[in-house]
């Protein structure tokens, strides 16, 4: 036989070999405690309640928005559209996020927010997610308490307030009539106060000489 | 890190790119290996050339031992990499039907490109016969769908129906390639001495 031959057997055999013992190494797709650390000191995954607001108002196709709480709550009041994904549910006794959610949790060019009565519960599911590596995670900042206080229930801004803070004023009360439906009461812009009318008095002709 | 496409390393985009480049290193290796001969690929079934057989083994071979060894460099996730799923009526039923067209035209359908593209007139004729193959599956279709789609098992790999670590099963097959090379150069030393 030919040496070349001979020196590719002897090759093969001592790499086989090798693989043989060879650990199967296991890909974690989760992140490492850095990468993980930078994510949280980020503020970028919060949005602002005004931002989906206005992307549920636009019917944006790419939102996806979940709500973490019980499914009680999530009964008696949610955002529109919103899927119900309590917190609890969410990983199973050995802590592991079953693939089923995570088919829900990532799809391809939507953006998911998360989102709790207040920011703590809907952070603690972004949190586990991004560990996961799951891309395009939000949490919605406030959470429903502030939902209601600045979309459903907006306060009207200080006489003094700058023209943004009138014109945010003005989006969201559209957004409010637009979240409740007729049952908002449309104040008018400044309290009518009674007008006093001034009379002119009457000019009196004069009469008579001297 | 890899797959590289997967896991975003290189955008889907490119892919088609990538299929070129690859495409033409491939047409280039087979022929330099001599697989646009259709003498040389039907030399398989009579004994007299397995240069086919051992082309593919080492090639297997590489890609094996390549791929354990990436593994464990952390190179590439093989969770990650595509595979083919497994239809086990079309496979048998489809590889008799290649067999058969193996032997009786001398090339397989990659191998006929090359030799298309190195101008042998054999080879154009088993091109022309691929495409009305082509069209007359396509038209049939309907017909033999229950073949087609027949035995389906998924994605399934050697490994994990045997329920063997890719490692040892590198090790086996390098051990039958071995095998594989020293028989057919035996085969092949009887069938010239007949010859003679």
């Amino acid at each position: 036989m030919n040496k070349k031959y001979i020196l590719v057997i002897a090759l093969a055999m001592i790499l086989a070999t090798g693989a043989l013992f060879l650990p199967d190494k296991q890909f974690t797709k989760e992140l490492s405690p850095d990468k993980l650390f930078f994510k949280i000191n980020n503020p970028s995954r919060f949005i602002s309640t005004d931002i989906i607001a206005k992307k549920i108002i636009d019917g944006d196709p790419a939102l996806q928005l979940i709500d973490v709480r019980s499914s009680d709550q999530y009964k008696a009041y949610s955002l529109p559209g919103a899927l119900n994904l309590p917190l609890k549910e969410l990983m199973d006794s050995s802590g592991n996020i079953s693939d089923e959610w995570i088919d829900y949790l990532e799809v391809d060019g939507m953006s998911t927010i998360f989102f709790s009565n207040g920011d703590i519960c809907a952070d603690q599911v972004w949190i586990l997610c991004t560990r996961l590596g799951l891309k395009n995670m939000y949490v919605m900042k406030g959470g429903l308490n502030m939902w209601v206080e600045t979309i459903l229930k907006p306060q009207r801004p200080a006489e003094s307030a700058s023209s943004d803070e009138f014109a945010l004023f003005d989006f969201r009360k559209g957004a409010s009539q637009y979240f409740r439906g007729g049952s908002l009461v449309i104040e008018s812009e400044v309290a009518a106060e009674p007008v006093l009318q001034v009379r002119k008095k009457k000019k009196t002709v004069v009469e008579g000489g001297c | 890190m890899g797959p590289l496409i997967t896991q975003g390393y290189i955008d889907p985009e490119w892919s088609n790119l990538i299929a070129l480049i690859l495409g033409i290193g491939f047409g280039f290796v087979l022929e330099a290996s001599g697989f646009s001969s259709s003498r040389k690929l039907a030399g398989v079934f009579y004994g007299y050339d397995f240069t086919v057989i051992r082309v593919f083994m080492t090639a297997i071979m590489v890609t094996l031992i390549g791929l354990v060894y990436f593994n464990y460099m952390v190179w590439i996730d093989l969770t990650k990499i595509f595979i083919l799923p497994t239809f086990l009526t079309s496979v048998i039923v489809g590889g008799v039907i290649m067999g058969f067209g193996f032997v009786m035209g001398g090339y397989c359908p990659g191998t006929s490109f090359t030799g298309v593209a190195i101008g042998k007139l054999d080879a154009l004729f088993f091109t022309a016969g691929l495409y009305i193959g082509i069209f007359v599956f396509s038209s049939a279709f309907p017909l033999i769908k229950d073949i087609y789609y027949g035995g389906e098992l998924g994605p399934v790999t050697l490994t994990d129906t045997f329920g063997i670590s890719k490692g040892l099963f590198t090790f086996l097959f390098v051990l039958m390639s071995i095998a594989a090379f020293i028989v057919t150069s035996i085969i092949k030393k009887k069938v010239k001495k007949a010859e003679l």
